[in-house]
């Protein structure tokens, strides 16, 4: 306590003190949702601290990096452990960030006051996604290989800025070690900046507005009558660092017992091999690709796709200030089929993409 | 005629009567009027849109005959031909006219017409130009010259020059007219192809009935079917290895002969070098007259296995060997060398179960999954060495080959107790993580009720 005294003499934390000790989440039916962004911050948190670690041995460069993670996973101690810590954790990480998004979605916690919350929060979404494909190429293994080449051949396919993308991207016409440099520039450097401040953003607009309550459970309050409150500190500090460590536990014993294959370096002369597929979370819209005629009305097929999966995005940016009902506190049945029906799409789609042949 | 191909190639040469022959020397009046003509009619833009016009008169005549033995030859040869692409005519190889509308000028003896050529007439007319270096030089300066004499010397060859019409001349294999490139997978000389096309006459039991081997025995008519059982039939037809034998690869083709007796081994050695090596200097080579053939067979050769070395019954030792008697040295030596490679086929099988167990927990073992590849080296070195028929330095390579298993199998329990220690010390984990969790349930419980929120635990 003496420590907090010196710096509270210097720098008067006054302000701090009250705002914790006042700081309050609502108690309702549905606050077990709350408890998702605490995880993906959490899982944030462990992928900057591996990375870290990873980044001590790893090298980013075509003739270097498959051996630099054979080197990790087999002489560094620990190494293994690390390595299957960020995989793992990173599949955790998305897998959390799209439950969070669909919670937020259904629960319309976006309404009014909380838009500029909910567009932090899907461009983290979309950098958490940058995150997942930047990094599945590092190892430089045969089907990050070809999968990045099959990835970076849809960004190939916007209309106008398609080429530019492409090259931008792989560095030339094709994937080579140049790819390998952006991607490892992108991985460590301009993504860990772009979250960093987005996540920072993302918070003080969480604390600034504190928690949103459903629109179901604020409609069913009498005139004057308050949710009851649970102190911020430390009751619901309590639970989130639970529920971290019940994540610790599940990331452990993934790691343990279904470590991240390393596979076979890439060889960009081998011919392609069978069952190319990108990871688990672009499959719905890799499979949703695939099954797009070549041409729809003239207009060739996955120029159309690539622009539908960008207006979706934008769509998705936008839906607090679309959902006019929720901001004015009503139930919004059409957002909330949308997002169910979203949520659907993704599901069958990614389960079908990745039994597809 | 071997001044053929400037005669046919176009409408304005086709014009013209073959003049250098006769040594008749056509007016300057005539010439110039034939020429006119041709250009005339070139640059008509009917000409532009209507097909080539047909290589030569013959063509142009034959092809409207009804009766097919005539109008064949003139409709394959304008399919793809390697003569017609290269500016060759009918009257190359048959002589004639093909300038003249009248037939009977058309096939005038006195035109060099020479009809059909069959048997050693046929041989003439293709060695004409393809023994002739100077002119094959203009057209393939690569294509060897001594086909002819290789036929000469080939059992076809020697059948004929004692008047046997019925055996294989250039065109039973190459076709007469629409003749492919050897390299046209259409080609009936192409190396897939080549099998079914000595299968024509070498299955036909009735043309064969004629025929003896050297020995005086009948000359089968299976070679095909037992062929068709071959590893080497396998690779070229399954395996797309243009380079795996086919008939002409051991018989020769122009020259086609069957290996005689003591040239079997050196016919196998031309891919098998290593296994002719071995076996040249080993004691078998000696006693075995047809060589490779002994143990292998030869239009079936099937894979090998380690199981053909045996006196066993279904060893191929079993025909000179006897099983069990302990004064046969070959059956020793077999069960030796077979009794080495079984136990170092096993340990590779062992150790690779194990690195790929180890593997699949996420262990890497890339360096023992090399060391594995080179003791699957040493266990093929000991196969190639057993053609020795020697115990001593199969029995070294398979000693360097059970150093390497044992090494991977030492490296391999390490990987075993390396995983028992990450799942130890992933339980231990667990628990402290089991027993944190409960005693912060139990203070969340106390805060809760400490700060009368107790409805709202989790």
């Amino acid at each position: 306590m003496k420590v907090i005294d010196w710096v509270d003499e210097r720098l008067d934390l006054s302000g701090v003190r009250h705002f914790v000790a006042d700081k309050g989440v609502p108690v309702h039916a549905q606050k077990i949702w709350y408890y998702l962004g605490g995880m993906t911050l959490f899982l944030f948190g462990v992928q900057v601290f591996t990375g870290i670690l990873l980044l001590l041995y790893y090298r980013p460069s075509a003739t270097e990096a498959y051996e630099s993670v054979q080197f990790i996973v087999t002489e560094v101690q620990f190494g293994w452990l690390i390595r299957n810590l960020h995989s793992w954790s990173a599949n955790l990480l998305i897998g959390l960030a799209f439950a969070h998004f669909f919670s937020v979605f259904l629960l319309k916690s976006y309404r009014k006051p909380r838009e500029l919350t909910w567009v932090s929060g899907i461009l983290l979404l979309f950098l958490m996604l940058g995150f997942g494909f930047s990094g599945y190429l590092l190892p430089w293994n045969e089907l990050a290989f070809f999968a990045t080449k099959v990835g970076t051949g849809i960004a190939g396919a916007v209309p106008l800025v398609g080429r530019f993308a492409l090259r931008l991207l792989r560095g030339g016409d094709d994937v080579t070690g140049a790819t390998l440099s952006r991607f490892y520039g992108l991985h460590v450097a301009v993504l860990p900046a772009l979250t960093t401040a987005l996540v920072a953003l993302h918070l003080l607009f969480v604390q600034r507005q504190g928690m949103s309550v459903p629109i179901g459970v604020e409609r069913k309050l009498k005139p004057g009558e308050h949710l009851p409150q649970m102190p911020f500190f430390p009751n619901y500090v309590l639970r989130d660092v639970l529920a971290w460590y019940v994540v610790v536990a599940v990331l452990a014993a993934l790691a343990a017992f279904y470590p991240w294959e390393l596979g076979t370096k890439a060889d960009p002369f081998a011919p392609v091999p069978a069952g190319i597929r990108p990871e688990w979370y672009f499959l719905a819209m890799f499979h949703t690709l695939k099954l797009v005629p070549s041409h729809v009305l003239g207009i060739e097929g996955e120029h159309l796709g690539v622009v539908a999966f960008g207006l979706a995005a934008l769509f998705l940016v936008l839906v607090p200030f679309l959902d006019r009902r929720a901001s004015r506190g009503e139930p919004s049945r059409l957002f909330t089929l949308l997002a169910v029906l979203g949520l659907l799409y993704l599901v069958s789609f990614t389960i079908i993409g990745h039994y597809a042949r | 005629m071997k001044g053929g191909p400037m005669l046919m190639s176009d409408a304005s040469s086709a014009a013209q009567p073959v003049d250098s022959r006769t040594g008749v020397s056509p007016g300057p009046a005539l010439a110039g009027l034939c020429v006119l003509l041709v250009l005339l009619i070139r640059t008509h833009p009917l000409y532009a849109q209507s097909p080539p016009p047909a290589a030569n008169g013959c063509v142009a005549c034959h092809a409207s005959q009804t009766d097919s033995r005539l109008a064949t030859p003139a409709a394959l040869f304008t399919q793809p031909d390697v003569h017609r692409e290269s500016g060759f005519a009918c009257v190359d190889c048959h002589g004639g006219s093909a300038s003249s509308s009248d037939a009977a000028r058309a096939h005038a003896a006195a035109q060099g017409f020479q009809g059909q050529p069959a048997g050693q007439a046929l041989v003439a007319t293709c060695a004409r130009c393809h023994s002739d270096a100077s002119f094959m030089r203009r057209y393939a300066p690569k294509q060897r010259v001594d086909q002819a004499t290789e036929y000469a010397a080939s059992v076809h060859g020697q059948q004929l020059a004692n008047g046997d019409l019925k055996v294989a001349t250039c065109s039973s294999c190459h076709n007469a007219h629409g003749i492919r490139r050897i390299s046209d997978a259409k080609s009936p000389v192409f190396p897939t192809n080549v099998a079914n096309t000595c299968a024509v006459c070498h299955t036909d039991t009735t043309r064969m009935a004629s025929y003896t081997l050297p020995g005086g025995g009948a000359l089968p008519t299976h070679q095909l079917a037992d062929y068709q059982k071959s590893v080497h039939y396998a690779a070229l037809t399954k395996g797309n290895d243009l380079s795996a034998p086919t008939c002409n690869d051991c018989h020769g083709n122009h020259g086609a002969a069957p290996p005689g007796v003591g040239a079997v081994t050196n016919v196998c050695g031309t891919c098998h070098a290593v296994f002719a090596q071995k076996f040249a200097a080993s004691v078998h080579q000696p006693i075995f007259d047809k060589g490779c053939v002994e143990c292998h067979g030869n239009h079936a050769v099937v894979k090998p296995s380690d199981q053909m070395l045996s006196a066993a019954s279904g060893g191929a030792c079993a025909a000179c060997h006897t099983a069990g008697d302990a004064s046969d040295k070959g059956t020793a030596a077999a069960v030796a060398m077979r009794t080495g490679i079984e136990r170092l086929k096993t340990g590779i099988d062992d150790s690779d179960a194990l690195i790929r167990r180890i593997k699949n927990a996420g262990i890497e073992v890339s360096d023992e999954q090399l060391a594995l590849r080179e003791a699957g080296t040493k266990l093929t070195l000991a196969r190639t060495e057993m053609h020795g028929f020697e115990v001593g330095p199969v029995e070294a390579i398979l000693a360097d080959g059970m150093k390497v298993v044992e090494a991977v199998g030492r490296a391999g329990q390490e990987g075993v107790a390396e995983l028992r220690f990450r799942r130890r010390g992933l339980a231990v984990s667990l628990g402290a993580i089991l027993i944190f969790v409960v005693a912060l349930g139990f203070k969340i419980r106390q805060i809760d009720r400490r700060s009368g929120t107790r409805r709202a635990s989790l």
